[in-house]
């Protein structure tokens, strides 16, 4: 966003999940996830890693002096006002769709910056500067996720990599942009020396990355993830998509038989997801020109917040395991939290570059 | 790989080379706890390996180039030299740091050192030169330019047994050297078509296997073939794609430097041949997207002719013909240009489309010269007019051929030719008419069936 709008702002240092707060001295390269849904953000604070997030999301509502002065009294909503509107953007969106019965809005769609929304970057600005605040030091390293790029929307990815690149490099930091599916490989398979297969199930793609020693080797993108669920289910039951991802996030177990016709819808709609993303895998892998040799079986591990609910490994696996795999599998295992693997794995590879 | 500007790790190290660099790595890849350490020595290993590549790559004479990889095993390693190690599209670019001076004196020492032991043992053999075979002098390849004469080497020649060697994400080799660019492959419509006789009219029997080739000129902007147009050659090829992609036009483009494009899959149907007709003894073919495989030259037809096309693409378009001739069972008899084989249905006129309709290298593809051919739509009572002449100067062969047949036919039943022309275009509008009726049916039902609630 344009430096002229700050003024728009509500105070952001007074956001509780501000990730400046998490940092007490000194200055450390930055981890950013810029996903579809949610945008993460991983530093180091004091001795441990910290993370701290924001809906990547927003609504307009109708401006007036009394509607923005009962916004000013909540000291977790963050705004600005665009002409006779205030935008409402991040966490708070969700409250805000629900009391209105409205869809939350996105800046982005399918991994990507969304061409059809009008607010998508003046958004995206905002969320990114109420979570990043400015480097301390000239030159400090910050590591953004970029999904792979999808047939055809190589166009849109460099637009969309060359703005957040931009717009960090105005802020002063040296950015660089690393692929989603290897940043959840750099969190989370240290110990197989970053060897093997790194899933993020996000809101607009399902990203999967395999590397050997760190190198990536195959990456695919597939433009099925959380909000092609949350709309099918919504278009199946008749309901909100915004109410179908309460349901989805609030204790879905695909282990588990359905309780109702929501949950039924899905659990189809997340069968589908994993049959599909396990076919691009699968073919992928085949169609690949030179693999590294290697003789062991290697690792899958899962992450993003579709990945969360109980049972979606085992269904994984099943899927996975229901025909034959061109690679061995060693294991499918969670990423220790899925909601952070990329941005951590963003803040790896920060620190590396640092 | 890319250069990383960060610093090394003193504590770690680097790996040494040997038999099985990728387990050496693997090893103490292990023993590293940190992961930014971890991180840190894998990626400066491999650096380090792609760095010895490229100068084992300049290493003077096969054998000894043969020996030092066997040596440090680093070919293991090659599969992780990478452009992009940060997987994002477009990376910042970096320079790689020069040599140290010292270094680069060291290889350049030794590889004196090498060439002048190898030309010592040279110097050993006895030279006796005259009972040598004279040494075959290298001669510079032709530049690929327009062509404009054909091989006659392969006339004659069956396609050979050709099989897939080796596929990617991106591309198919085959054993012919045929490689097909699959990246802008798209599925189509369905195939479904039927075959006419003249005897008996449209056959029960629905088919949906190709059984010819029609090939194309692209009637695209061809820009001189010339080192300072490159950029245009490349992005008119480009635009060229993204537009057949987009509209399913062609089954395959093959590009002015010889790169085959499949742009539809083989099975299916492609935008290509709209109106028109063929035959192979008496199985008539109307309509040729339905029963063809699309494959278009990256050229123009103007001025009565196409634009010559280039020795790379006349190689290429060989090779892509000769593997779906093999892959499909295709008679040579059907395949054909699309200007021999496009009519105007409404006047009933033959070169609706023209082409190709002169000068396509048949008898270098080894296929049978089609010009000479009886044009099946003047057997079935097309006719050319002033326009087609005003292009084409004068009908090809087989057009002539037919229509003299034709009149000799309505000789034959005393007819004169303009009253058998009417009988025939009679028959041919009649089985339009029911091919178009039988299309249409088959996908209302095809919708249906898609509407049609599924179990129960």
């Amino acid at each position: 966003m344009a430096d002229n709008k700050d003024h728009l702002w509500k105070a952001p240092e007074e956001a509780a999940d501000r990730i400046e707060d998490l940092v007490r001295s000194g200055s450390h390269p930055v981890g950013i996830d810029v996903g579809t849904s949610k945008v993460v953000v991983s530093r180091r604070g004091g001795k441990e890693v910290a993370c701290a997030s924001q809906l990547n999301a927003f609504i307009p509502v109708p401006y007036s002096p009394v509607t923005e002065r009962t916004i000013q009294q909540q000291s977790d909503i963050h705004y600005y006002r665009d002409g006779d509107e205030l935008v409402i953007f991040g966490s708070a969106t969700e409250r805000f769709a629900n009391m209105f019965n409205a869809e939350a809005l996105r800046p982005m769609a399918d991994g990507l910056l969304n061409p059809k929304e009008k607010q998508a970057w003046p958004v995206l600005e905002a969320i990114l500067q109420s979570l990043v605040p400015k480097p301390r030091s000239s030159n400090e390293v910050l590591a953004f996720s970029v999904p792979a790029a999808a047939p055809g929307r190589e166009s849109a990815l460099t637009y969309h990599e060359a703005s957040l690149r931009q717009h960090f490099t105005s802020l002063g930091y040296k950015a660089m942009a690393i692929n989603e599916g290897l940043a959840v490989i750099f969190s989370e398979l240290e110990q197989s020396n970053f060897t093997g297969i790194g899933i993020s199930c996000g809101g607009g793609l399902c990203n999967a990355t395999l590397a050997f020693l760190s190198i990536p080797s195959i990456m695919v993108s597939l433009a099925k993830a959380g909000d092609f669920i949350d709309r099918s289910v919504g278009e199946a039951v008749g309901e909100h998509a915004t109410r179908v991802k309460v349901t989805k996030e609030e204790g879905l177990d695909l282990s588990k038989p359905p309780k109702d016709k929501l949950e039924k819808a899905l659990h189809i709609y997340y069968e589908d997801l994993v049959e599909t993303l396990v076919d691009t895998l699968r073919r992928a892998i085949s169609r690949a020109e030179k693999l590294p040799k290697t003789e062991r079986a290697l690792p899958i591990v899962l992450a993003g917040g579709t990945a969360r609910p109980k049972g979606f490994r085992e269904l994984f696996e099943r899927t996975l395991r229901s025909r034959p795999f061109p690679i061995e599998v060693a294991e499918v295992r969670m990423a220790t939290d899925p909601f952070t693997a990329t941005a951590r794995g963003c803040h790896i590879a920060a620190m590396f570059e640092k | 790989m890319q250069r990383s500007a960060a610093p090394k790790s003193p504590a770690t190290g680097l790996a040494g080379f040997g038999r099985r660099p990728l387990q050496a790595l693997e090893a103490k890849g292990r023993t590293i706890r940190d992961p930014v350490e971890k991180l840190r020595f894998l990626r400066h290993s491999i650096e380090r390996f792609e760095t010895l590549d490229e100068r084992l790559q300049v290493l003077p004479g096969a054998p000894l180039r043969w020996v030092a990889y066997r040596l440090t095993g680093v070919a293991e390693t090659r599969p992780l030299f990478s452009k992009n190690p940060w997987g994002a599209l477009d990376p910042p670019r970096r320079n790689r740091p020069p040599l140290p001076r010292r270094a680069r004196r060291t290889v350049n020492a030794a590889a004196l050192l090498l060439v002048a032991a190898a030309g010592l043992a040279l110097a050993g053999y006895p030279l006796r030169r005259s009972e040598l075979a004279p040494a075959a002098v290298a001669r510079p390849r032709p530049v690929p330019t327009a062509e404009t004469k054909l091989d006659p080497q392969r006339s004659g020649l069956a396609p050979e047994r050709i099989w897939l060697v080796d596929s990617g994400a991106a591309f198919e080799l085959y054993s012919n050297g045929l490689r097909i660019d699959t990246t802008w492959a798209v599925r189509g419509e369905p195939r479904r078509y039927r075959v006419f006789t003249l005897g008996g009219g449209m056959g029960e029997e629905v088919q949906d296997r190709p059984i010819g080739i029609v090939y194309h000129t692209s009637e695209s902007d061809i820009w001189p073939l010339e080192e300072s147009f490159n950029e245009k050659l490349r992005d008119s090829s480009q635009d060229l794609l993204r537009y057949l992609r987009r509209n399913q036009v062609y089954h395959y483009l093959v590009d002015r430097f010889g790169r085959v494009y499949r742009v539809v899959e083989e099975k299916d149907r492609a935008n290509h041949a709209g109106m028109s007709v063929w035959a192979e003894g008496e199985r008539i073919y109307l309509n040729l997207n339905g029963p063809t495989i699309g494959v278009s030259f990256e050229t123009r037809w103007e001025g009565g002719r196409a634009l010559p096309i280039t020795r790379a693409q006349l190689e290429a378009g060989r090779g892509l013909s000769d593997y779906l001739r093999h892959k499909w069972q295709i008679a040579p008899e059907l395949c054909v240009t699309h200007g021999l084989a496009s009519v105007n249905p409404k006047k009933h006129l033959i070169g609706h489309h023209l082409d190709w309709a002169r000068g396509f290298p048949f008898e270098a593809f080894s296929l049978p010269d089609q010009y000479r051919v009886e044009s099946p739509a003047v057997r079935l009572g097309f006719d050319w007019d002033d326009r087609f002449l005003a292009v084409m100067g004068e009908p090809w062969p087989g057009a002539t051929l037919a229509a003299d047949r034709l009149a000799t036919e309505a000789a034959a039943r005393g007819r004169s030719l303009d009253e058998e022309r009417k009988e025939r275009v009679r028959a041919y509008d009649r089985w339009l008419a029911e091919l178009t009726t039988d299309a249409e049916t088959a996908e209302k039902r095809a919708a249906l069936a898609k509407r049609a609630p599924s179990g129960g």
